[in-house]
């Protein structure tokens, strides 16, 4: 399967310090590739850098074999990426938002396909985003990642303050958006979802692999999730 | 690949449409509206009525500072903006690319270039030579400083600004302060004594101002953890107790009344702006927060400039009107 996303020996600092040490990874194309990690072990630096937010300090970065680690709006450009809910401006509604990102709001629906009923937009366009709730915004800042049509996305713990539904809903519809041809990267902090959804993943601890998930294992995690999750959580731990 | 035109104001067409709804939210109702158009006329007035009563030197000399300042703070709202849309905003692709951050940067200075030359024009029109000349380069050393620094020290500052801010409010800070302030004293001990005044009522404000600092985040947790105003208030202005013990007396010594008066002044002037920032912090979000405080300010300098001796009951009449709504704040949430 040809690699959407190749990194090699990929360095990124943050006030100085590493905190993703000479990481390689490759993501195939039209897959879902999950990060799991305690806190603090680099998912989000590594997320962010990929997606432009941050520069990489040192390594390769290869994204549908074009050299990207010294342009981050290039990476930018090339993957759709939700930022912070928390971030997003209050004195907008969310179709600005939308509308913003993706142009019309008939491109917007046609671009974020499944994604816009799983997440329930039509119900928060005319909402402020001031006046949304956590998972309201989180809702928002996962169909910005959608509106602009990228077939390359990654979102930093999307289940994170989406109710029961929501989060099977969007599971569900990011499932299918996979099987259509989207390359995912998510950092997850539920095992149940990796074992359940991710194609390949990674382990990060202190900024290095701890473990590689392959295609095999999560298959097999799928079919055994407690044996997994209780794997996971002794590695973890450890 | 070059941003086209259109997309290249994308990006602050949208902090503009951001910027306009905020406004209006903030002056939804028509007496909000009617007091905020009323407080700019009455600024404007005592503005123009200032720089009349002076002569050119002097409005010049205020017009070079005011218009650096401006420019200064211009430019880093404007960086800091940029560096936001780069890292957390929704088109991040498009601000990192240069062609969208220098059409920002003209943009947003346009509009700075314009409030300011209003502002010279109802103040002393004769003074836009200067004005407008300060701006730039205040906007200018903006720009380099922000260049210059590395983008990967951005965190290593953060930090540092944190302990910075920290020690500020112990009061070991505020008697850093006052030896500050003494060793300048001995050092200066050749000058006239109006320059020493001077001096050290430079040295006051410039002392008080950085250790009545108030972090936002910091006032709304000890308001959600049910911290009352006045305690809020202590914790931060910690640090001034020992400054105004030490630096009052010891200007007295040296320089005599008409000196620690001053400075005494800068202080009680800059522990009400932080008691109102807090107060206002405890209602509002910090944007509103600072521009009501400005309001009240702005109003307070009137009060001084035109009844003296009323100011006293309008600063009581602030502080009460604040601390009366934001007592039934604490413990709540949002």
């Amino acid at each position: 399967m040809t690699a959407a996303l190749r990194l090699s020996g990929v360095t990124v600092e943050r006030g100085g310090q590493p905190v993703v040490e000479a990481l390689d990874l490759s993501v195939p194309q039209g897959s879902w590739f999950g990060v799991i990690g305690a806190n603090g072990s680099g998912k989000t630096s590594l997320l962010r850098a990929l997606a432009g937010r941050l520069p990489f300090a040192g390594g390769s970065c290869r994204i549908e074999d074009q050299e990207l680690a010294a342009d981050r709006a290039a990476r930018a450009a090339r993957f759709g990426f939700a930022p912070p809910g928390d971030t997003l401006p209050d004195a907008l509604r969310v179709r600005d938002v939308l509308e913003c990102v993706g142009g019309t709001m008939e491109e917007v629906r046609a671009r974020t396909g499944s994604v816009y009923a799983a997440l329930g937009l039509g119900a928060l366009l005319d909402c402020w985003i001031g006046d949304c709730s956590a998972g309201m915004r989180q809702r928002v800042a996962i169909a910005a990642a959608f509106a602009g049509g990228h077939r390359l996305v990654i979102l930093d713990e999307p289940f994170n303050w989406l109710d029961p539904v929501a989060v099977f809903d969007l599971r569900r519809a990011l499932r299918q958006q996979v099987e259509d041809g989207l390359t995912l990267i998510t950092a997850l902090h539920d095992l149940g979802t990796l074992a359940a959804a991710c194609d390949t993943g990674l382990m990060l601890a202190g900024g290095k692999i701890a473990m590689t998930l392959s295609h095999d294992m999560l298959r097999a995690a799928g079919a055994d999730p407690h044996a997994f999750e209780q794997r996971m959580i002794e590695i973890l731990r450890s | 690949m070059g941003a086209s035109d259109g997309r290249r104001g994308h990006l602050f067409r949208l902090d503009c449409r951001i910027a306009r709804n905020a406004t209006r939210a903030a002056l939804a109702g028509r007496r909000d509206r009617l007091n905020a158009g009323f407080m700019l006329v009455v600024v404007l007035a005592a503005l123009h009525a200032w720089f009349a009563g002076r002569s050119w030197q002097i409005g010049a000399w205020a017009a070079l500072g005011g218009g650096a300042c401006a420019g200064v703070a211009a430019g880093r709202l404007i960086a800091a903006r940029l560096h936001f849309h780069g890292t957390d905003g929704l088109l991040a692709a498009l601000a990192l690319r240069p062609s969208t951050g220098r059409h920002y940067r003209l943009a947003a200075h346009g509009i700075g270039v314009a409030i300011l030359a209003t502002i010279t024009l109802i103040a002393r029109p004769s003074l836009l030579i200067v004005s407008l000349p300060a701006y730039l380069a205040g906007a200018a050393v903006a720009h380099l400083t922000a260049m210059l620094a590395p983008s990967g020290a951005v965190f290593a500052k953060v930090r540092l600004g944190w302990t910075i801010r920290i020690w500020l409010h112990r009061p070991g800070a505020g008697m850093t302060a006052a030896a500050a302030v003494l060793l300048s004293l001995v050092v200066t001990g050749t000058l006239s004594s109006n320059a020493r005044i001077a001096i050290v009522g430079i040295e006051a404000v410039i002392a008080t101002l950085a250790l009545t600092s108030v972090d936002h985040p910091t006032v709304r947790f000890m308001t959600v953890a049910g911290q009352g105003s006045w305690r809020i208030v202590a914790h931060h202005g910690r640090s001034m107790l020992p400054f105004v013990l030490l630096a009052v007396p010891i200007t007295w010594l040296i320089l005599g009344p008409l000196a620690a008066g001053i400075v005494a002044a800068a202080c009680g002037a800059m522990l009400l702006l932080m008691t109102m920032r807090i107060l206002a912090y405890r209602l509002h979000g910090r944007r509103f927060a600072d521009l009501l405080v400005s309001v009240f300010a702005g109003m307070l300098i009137l009060t001084a400039y035109m009844l003296p001796p009323a100011l006293p009951v309008a600063a009581l009449a602030i502080l009460w009107h604040l601390h009366r709504r934001a007592a039934a704040k604490t413990w709540l949430l949002g």
